[in-house]
């Protein structure tokens, strides 16, 4: 069967390519699919109809209970014979049916072919999550479909809304599968068959959710309305999803479930409320139609319903007469759309109001016609009649419901009398309607059908005999299948039935005012869509609620949060912290006192450089407070991480406005004070206790030995920076490196690239080089000559004075991060003194090759141990000795603190360069010509001056 | 053991005046709040270990070290802050370059849909009605501190910055 | 094995080094950062390799005994993420090569891209092995400043507007987190995570529940979890779109795993779970509700990818073990799929213009190709079965179904309503762009499309699909991974030897 199921799709795969070379003759070939899906049934009929059953399992996801278990029944093997064969026949027709020109005919074929191929799976599928599998593929290629011609609304509208209709209640039967599952243990229908677990409320709401995808799916009421919307879709499509797909998958569901669930509680109710309602609502809309196509649409709703009353019923006789009104449903409907095909293809219209006289003009179409219309009304000789009869047969117990069937039937008749009148007799006072001639292989599909119903006929004690085994589930019944019972009940509620359609057809035109006015309570397109707008305007004003695009609201919600979460915990939870007003020494109170006060005045600022001048200030005392309480390596690089922060915002404030722009809202303002007040008592509250609860000793007790020992240092700051836990540092500089791109790449946006800014008229640098290099460039009235002679002398002393720092960060106060920084420093003062061509002398090199070099060293260092045998970043003690040095320890940890220490440089110069030197530019081009420079600014390409 | 209690109430104090800036719609300021509530998290650090001497063998004794653990964590956190910095404030200079000041203003597709959901509309284009270009009126929403667009932006860049987009419609990585 | 540990993050950081250093060799730099993050990936499928038929792979950095230095785990689950987030994130890079190559105009800020992206991968790679509260904190931070980069290439007003917020936000969680690292280490004394499974048992209940609950805040945010997600629409849809890509289907899984993470791992009481199911069942309504608001494909995928967060949390929130291998497959299949649809829609945008649904219809006839690009990612982004949307979300609501009661009904019939509204939002986005009538918002946009970015997204959407017919190990890996994770031991005792919780 797996075969079967890869074969469809492998053909679908391929249609394209064939539609491509072969054109619509390719029909034929893919007919072939379906065709052996007809044939394998066949093959195995003696094994299924003796009971038996043909099984096969193949794993997939065995952790979710998913496997490919395919079981093929009594009640399945009908199905197969349905979608195979009807598939075959309806790709043949399409063969004829479309013109050779067709646009995206490939993918019809294809999305066809591969429809079969998921109903297939449907009634193979043992394993429920596998049906659901297929089942939800034959709505999205449905879906497809319907919308084969998406350029109209109309027809995207329909697709769209058989999707979400179906998938609607797909859902709701997923969910009752998995309740169903997870209580039985497994997913194997035949298991579950077998033993059914013991019911309970879990059932009943089981039943009900798959009962509403059955709903769904096979458009009863309320949910009907989707089907003859679907009608946008080409008519071979309707045609196959009428009689063997999709609507069908519902009536499988039920009959296959029946056995176990019919006793549960909704289970009868439901369905049969549904049922009939959908039956006779169907039935009397159909009467109403002309078009003939939606009034063969709303005789498959009334069809439909009929056949859940008799499928949900659980007895029998009835599941014999459901499977039996399954099979010439089948039959009959194919044929009937394919009809309305070929009427619609030649004749040009389907409106019943139009058509005239086409029963002399094809004949042929005209019988089996007639033939497939007499097994729906229910005319002996054909299947249809035997079908009725055993209905009747099998509710005569049940009263009312009995009289609701006859009426069905009554209707059916009706509305079947009113197409082959309307279809093809001749309408007083019209002109026959002009048709093209039909080729046989239009016409072949349909009669094959035809014929098939009525042959089924005479042969009804044999599709009796084929099927018993299913009906046999249910229990024991003398009673069988058979075209003649003599007289009887049934007979003559069969009787009844034909006459009140032929009452209802003669009578129709006093009928229609009626049937203009008496309609379904309620139109479920209209609450389809009405539903829709609800649910879009919800989803506006739920968005427009919460996403209000404003950032500070963000970030109010974050700290509320905070506030509210750990803040609630500290309120109520049993956390006490325990305060012990004691200082270590009166120094910290007095900088806290200075650190608190700037830090409000900070706040209230409202001059940029002010505010900025008074963060620093709050800088410079935090670093104090680390100071004193024994952290002067960290101090030491907090003074100097905070003058480089307070020149880099002084480079950028000198664009800004001098102000702040003011605030509107004073109660917003109170708002946030008080969120900010509150997001600091919770913090200071949680670091009280979360001290106070300590008790384990810290994992860096013995760091000190640790680093002496085995980090070959002795300032153990630095030994956890670049040895123990260097990995940290890694990727710490690797986030400066991407910050001083950043900044680069957000400054420079009009260069190329950011290249460092070479002056056409400088002197080239050659034995007599320019000393001062702001000389030729900077505008006289912003040189300070002094600041630059002393700048350039002190430089070099710093640069050696970080480099120092760098190589005795091991063992004392220093490292990489306070030696670059010192570095970087020294450059900021060179530029600051003389100018962007200073810096460029200062430092020609192009800032991202630094932070490359940088990054490449420690990285470097960290790979390089593994081939020595080490792990990553393992550090080593290499001694070795030096001419006129002596000897000397080198740690290789010192090559990664070397990365560290370029890379600080690289940010530094790369901030310098681009929000100093570019911003430079910039501000000259805009000043420029009679700007800043002497000689007019240079012109890189792509800046307006 | 608890720590210092003035340096308790200084952590608190830098939270909450950290907080407070960041909560305001000028980027700058928004930083400045960024680099307080920084150093409230760095004392945090700082409080979560011990006090006590220089952390350097020879210069003090071990037992009576500070944790040098929690320094190492604040000079990482502390350098990271450095050039997270750096790269705020070009992107506070990017901004006034592109509309004349740093404030940030708020999202106009966001405030699209606000609108409509006060003028009880159903947004998005359903398929049978489809609405023309947006207006481009992103701003003047609800929000009173939504800065208004003066001073009108100054775009002295030609060929760097691309037209003014439709809200969404981004060109790729250049 | 366990040199290969650390390579995952080794790699791309040595690439970027290089291809800084040969900023001005766009080639070069192209052939270097495809060949490391190939490597890497090499990498990442050995070490699920070993950590599935070997159990966790531990490298102590440096040599230096846990809890002392800082060591890298790789576990299954580390392993699993690593893998998958490896090899989404090659694709994405050859498709932005791709791009690249198609307009040399347009320069400037790719010589930055490259070795921008690969700290980026460095940053994800490094969040998910590490096994240390600090460096996992480093993790975020190296990822973070990397998009920040990338998210503001070329400067835009729109990009730097979102920029900012995006930036602000990412600070403040950023902050939040560090805070609660050193809360962690003053009531513990150890950032080492399998040390903190057992000392964090011994803290009081209250004062652990206030510690999980800044930890969670600050994942949180990251994850993109209702109501901390709202930044999120606003900043990914502007930038490029590989970017957009590269970011929907890391950076909001690298938060998801931080709280799997920490909520199995170091609090394993489960006190949080109530509160985690409310917030995933809000994020999943909240979240599609934004989709079906929504009219450029863009912003409707990043609604989708918050409200998708909440089924991860939905699993993580059940504590189970099925739960948590539905959401450990989860995230595998929505790394997948939410980059392949943020690829693809930058192939429409690229196609048509814009990425606007009034603006762009028609493309099923115009590129037919792009047509199935989009369409079957999205049908798998709905849930459609057969596809991993459906398995996720099958494994999911079976775990729901399991739990019983009266929450974890709402969220299975949330998640139920979520998947059919997804459906509801890409079919209206599939209806208006691809079926109605064609119309370009740039009529004279490039009718062809470069191969190689074609080539990407192709192998991406053919990866989901692999997914789908792999999905028996696939899960498998996820339930034993989940296994690990309740269990705790292998993962302790993989790092501190001889020292359980």
């Amino acid at each position: 069967m797996l075969v079967l199921l890869a074969l469809q799709f492998g053909a679908a795969s391929v249609a394209p390519v064939l539609v491509r070379c072969w054109g619509r003759r390719a029909c034929y070939p893919l007919a072939l699919a379906p065709a052996a899906a007809l044939g394998w049934a066949v093959g195995h009929t003696a094994r299924v109809t003796d009971g038996g059953a043909v099984v096969e399992t193949y794993p997939w996801v065995p952790g979710l209970g998913l496997d490919l278990a395919l079981r093929v029944t009594t009640l399945s093997w009908l199905m197969v014979v349905l979608v195979g064969g009807i598939g075959a026949l309806v790709l043949v027709y399409c063969a004829g049916y479309f013109d050779a020109d067709e646009p995206g005919l490939g993918r019809f074929v294809a999305i066809f072919v591969c429809f079969v191929g998921a109903m297939l799976g449907v009634v193979v599928a043992d394993n429920l999550l596998l049906l659901y599998v297929f089942w939800e593929l034959t709505s999205v290629c449905s879906y497809l479909l319907i919308g084969q011609h998406p350029e109209q609304a109309a027809s995207r509208r329909a697709a769209t809304q058989a999707l979400i209709v179906t998938t609607l209640g797909g859902l709701a039967m997923l969910v009752g599968f998995i309740l169903v599952g997870e209580h039985a243990g497994t997913y194997r229908w035949s298991e579950i068959e077998a033993r059914p677990p013991s019911g309970g409320a879990y059932l009943v709401v089981a039943v009900l959710l798959i009962v509403a995808g059955v709903v769904t799916k096979s458009a009863l009421f309320p949910a009907s309305f989707w089907l003859p919307a679907a009608m946008a879709a080409p008519t071979p499509v309707s045609a196959y999803l009428h009689a063997a797909a999709m609507v069908k998958a519902g009536i499988y569901l039920v009959a296959l479930l029946a056995p176990v669930y019919a006793d549960v509680g909704p289970w009868r109710p439901l369905l049969f409320v549904a049922g009939a309602g959908t039956m006779l609502l169907g039935g009397w809309a159909a009467l109403r139609q002309v078009d003939l196509k939606l009034l063969l649409a709303y005789g498959t709703i009334s069809q439909l319903g009929m056949l859940t009353v008799l499928v949900a019923a659980g007895d029998p006789d009835a599941a014999l007469a459901g499977t039996t009104l399954l099979l010439a449903h089948a039959l009959f409907k194919a044929t009937l759309f394919l009809v309305v095909g070929i009427v619609d293809q030649r004749a040009g219209t389907r409106d019943l109001t139009v058509l005239s006289g086409l029963w002399r003009r094809m004949p042929l179409v005209g019988a089996v016609a007639l033939l497939a219309a007499a097994s729906m009304a229910g005319v002996p000789p054909l299947l249809g009649f035997v079908a009725k009869e055993a209905v009747f047969e099998a509710f005569v117990g049940d009263p009312p419901l009995l009289a609701a069937l006859v009426a069905g039937s009554a209707l059916t008749a009706g509305y079947t009398a009113r197409f082959v009148w309307g279809a093809f007799a001749d309408r007083p006072g019209a002109e026959p309607t002009p048709t093209r001639p039909v080729e046989p292989v239009l016409l072949l599909p349909a009669a094959a059908l035809a014929v098939a119903g009525l042959a089924l006929g005479p042969f009804a004690g044999g599709v009796g005999e084929a099927l018993r085994t299913y009906p046999g589930v249910f229990g024991a019944t003398d009673h069988h299948l058979a075209l003649w019972h003599g007289p009887g009940l049934a007979l003559g509620l069969s009787a009844t039935a034909l006459a009140g359609g032929l009452l209802l057809f003669v009578l129709f035109r006093p009928v229609r005012p009626a049937l203009a006015r008496l309609r379904a309570p309620f139109d479920g397109d209209t609450a389809y869509q009405y539903v829709a707008r609800v649910l879009d305007r919800l989803a506006v004003e739920v968005t427009g609620a919460t996403q209000r695009g404003s950032l500070p609201q963000y970030l109010g919600i974050i700290l509320l949060v905070l506030v509210v979460g750990p803040g609630g915990v500290l309120l109520f939870g049993d956390v006490r912290p325990h305060v012990a007003a004691h200082w270590e020494n009166p120094l910290q109170a007095v900088v806290g006192v200075v650190l608190v006060v700037a830090a409000v005045l900070a706040v209230r600022a409202r001059r940029r450089l002010t505010a900025v001048i008074l963060v620093g200030l709050t800088g410079y005392g935090t670093g104090l407070l680390f100071l004193l309480h024994g952290a002067p390596e960290v101090a030491l690089t907090q003074f100097l991480v905070e003058t480089v922060t307070i020149v880099i915002f002084v480079l950028v404030l000198r664009r800004l406005p001098t102000h702040f722009s003011r605030r509107r809202l004073r109660r917003i303002r109170w708002g946030r004070i008080g969120l900010g007040l509150a997001v600091g008592t919770v913090m200071a509250g949680l670091v009280l206790v979360a001290r106070a609860s300590r008790q384990a000793a810290p994992v860096s007790e013995n760091f000190p030995q640790l680093a002496r020992d085995f980090g070959y240092g002795r300032n153990v700051v630095n030994v956890i920076l670049v040895d123990i836990r260097a990995w940290d540092t890694l990727g710490e500089i690797s986030v400066l490196v991407v910050a001083g791109t950043g900044v680069a790449s957000l400054i420079f946006q009009f260069r190329r690239r950011p290249s460092r800014a070479r002056r056409p008229d400088l002197p080239a640098p050659g034995p007599e080089r320019v000393w001062l290099r702001a000389g030729s460039t900077l505008h006289i009235r912003r040189r300070s000559i002094v600041l630059e002679v002393v700048v350039r002398l002190i430089f070099h002393t710093i640069v050696i004075f970080s480099i120092f720092l760098l190589w005795s960060g091991h063992n004392g106060p220093g490292g990489g991060f306070t030696g670059g920084l010192v570095a970087g420093l020294a450059l900021a003062l060179r530029y600051l003194a003389g100018g962007r061509h200073e810096l460029d002398q200062a430092a020609p090199v192009d800032a991202s090759v630094v932070l490359g070099t940088g990054l490449l060293f420690a990285i470097g260092t960290g790979l390089l141990a593994l081939p020595l045998g080490g792990q990553v970043l393992q550090s080593a003690r290499v001694d070795v000795h030096l001419p006129l040095v002596g000897d000397v320890h080198l740690v290789t940890s010192v090559f990664f603190d070397i990365g560290v220490y370029l890379v600080v440089v690289g940010l530094a110069l790369d901030i310098l360069r681009s929000l100093g030197a570019e911003v430079d530019h910039q501000i000259e081009v805009e000043e420029a010509p009679g700007g800043g420079l002497r000689t007019s600014g240079e012109q890189t390409p792509g800046v307006r001056g | 053991m608890t720590p210092d209690v003035v340096l308790v109430v200084v952590v608190g104090v830098l939270f909450a005046t950290g907080a407070i800036l960041l909560m305001e719609r000028s980027l700058s300021r928004a930083l400045l709040g960024v680099i307080l509530f920084g150093n409230g998290v760095n004392l945090l650090l700082l409080l979560a270990g011990h006090p006590g001497g220089v952390p350097i063998v020879g210069i003090t004794p071990a037992e009576e070290m500070a944790d040098p653990l929690p320094e190492a964590m604040i000079l990482t956190a502390i350098v990271i802050t450095l050039g997270l910095t750096a790269f705020l404030l070009a992107l506070a200079y990017r901004s006034w370059q592109l509309i004349g000041h740093d404030e940030v203003r708020d999202d106009p597709e966001d405030r699209r849909i606000v609108r409509r959901a006060e003028r009880d509309q159903v947004s998005g284009p359903d398929d049978s009605t489809t609405e023309g270009p947006l207006a481009p009126d992103g701003f003047g929403g609800l929000d009173p501190e939504q800065v208004d667009p003066e001073p009108p932006p100054r775009r002295f860049d030609g060929p760097a910055t691309e037209p003014p987009q439709p809200p969404g419609g981004t060109a790729g990585p250049r | 094995m366990t040199f290969l540990v650390p390579l995952p993050v080794a790699l791309p950081l040595l690439g970027a080094a290089l291809t800084l250093v040969l900023v001005r060799r766009p080639v070069l730099q192209r052939t270097i950062s495809v060949a490391a993050l190939g490597a890497t990936l090499v990498v990442a499928v050995l070490l699920l390799w070993y950590a599935y038929r070997s159990g966790p792979q531990v490298v102590r950095i440096g040599g230096w005994p846990s809890p002392v230095g800082i060591v890298l785990v790789a576990d299954q689950l580390a392993a699993l993420m690593l893998a998958v987030s490896v090899a989404v994130t090659l694709c994405v890079l050859l498709y932005s090569v791709g791009e690249g190559r198609a307009d040399p105009g347009q320069h400037s800020p790719v010589v930055i891209y490259h070795p921008t992206f690969l700290v980026l991968t460095a940053g994800v790679t490094n969040a998910f092995l590490a096994g240390d509260l600090f460096n996992l904190f480093v993790g975020f931070e190296i990822l973070l400043a990397a998009s920040y980069v990338l998210l503001t290439l070329g400067g835009t007003e729109a990009r730097t507007r979102a920029g900012t917020t995006y930036v602000l936000v990412s600070l403040l969680s950023s902050l939040i987190f560090l805070t609660g690292v050193g809360l962690v280490y003053a009531a513990t004394g150890t950032v080492n995570m399998a040390q903190l499974a057992s000392r964090l048992d011994a803290l009081p209940d209250d004062l652990r529940l206030a510690l999980q609950l800044v930890l969670l805040l600050a994942f949180g945010i990251k994850a993109a979890v209702f109501p901390l997600s709202a930044w999120l629409p606003d900043s990914y849809p502007t930038a490029p779109a590989p970017v957009t890509a590269v970011f929907a289907g890391l950076l909001t899984k690298v938060g998801v795993y931080a709280i799997i993470r920490s909520e199995t791992l170091l609090f394993p009481d489960g006190r949080t779970d109530g509160l985690l199911m409310v917030a995933a069942l809000l994020t999943m309504l909240v979240g599609i509700l934004g989709a079906v608001a929504q009219n450029d494909l863009k912003r409707l995928l990043s609604f989708t990818l918050v409200s998708h967060i909440g089924y991860l949390l939905f699993g993580v929130a059940l504590g189970s073990v099925a739960g948590l291998a539905g959401a450990v497959y989860y995230v595998v299949h929505h790394i997948t799929i939410q980059t392949t649809l943020f690829l693809a829609v930058g192939l429409v945008e690229r196609r048509t213009g814009s990425t606007h649904l009034d603006r762009i219809g028609g493309l099923a006839r115009l590129a037919p190709l792009l047509g199935i690009m989009f369409f079957v990612p999205a049908l798998n982004l709905a849930g459609v079965p057969p596809f991993s949307g459906f398995l996720g979300k099958l494994g999911l609501l079976r775990a729901g179904v399991d739990a019983g009661g009266l929450l974890p009904g709402l969220l299975v019939a949330a998640g139920s309503l979520t998947s059919l509204l997804t459906l509801y939002a890409t079919t209206r986005a599939w209806n208006l762009a691809f079926w109605r009538a064609p119309r370009l918002a740039d009529p004279d946009a490039a009718p062809g499309l470069p191969a190689l970015m074609v080539g990407a997204t192709t192998v991406l959407v053919l990866l989901g699909l692999g997914l789908t017919v792999g999905a028996g190990p696939i899960f498998d890996i996820g339930v034993e991974a989940a296994e690990d994770l309740r269990l705790r031991l292998p993962y302790v005792e993989a790092v501190l030897p001889g020292d359980g919780p």
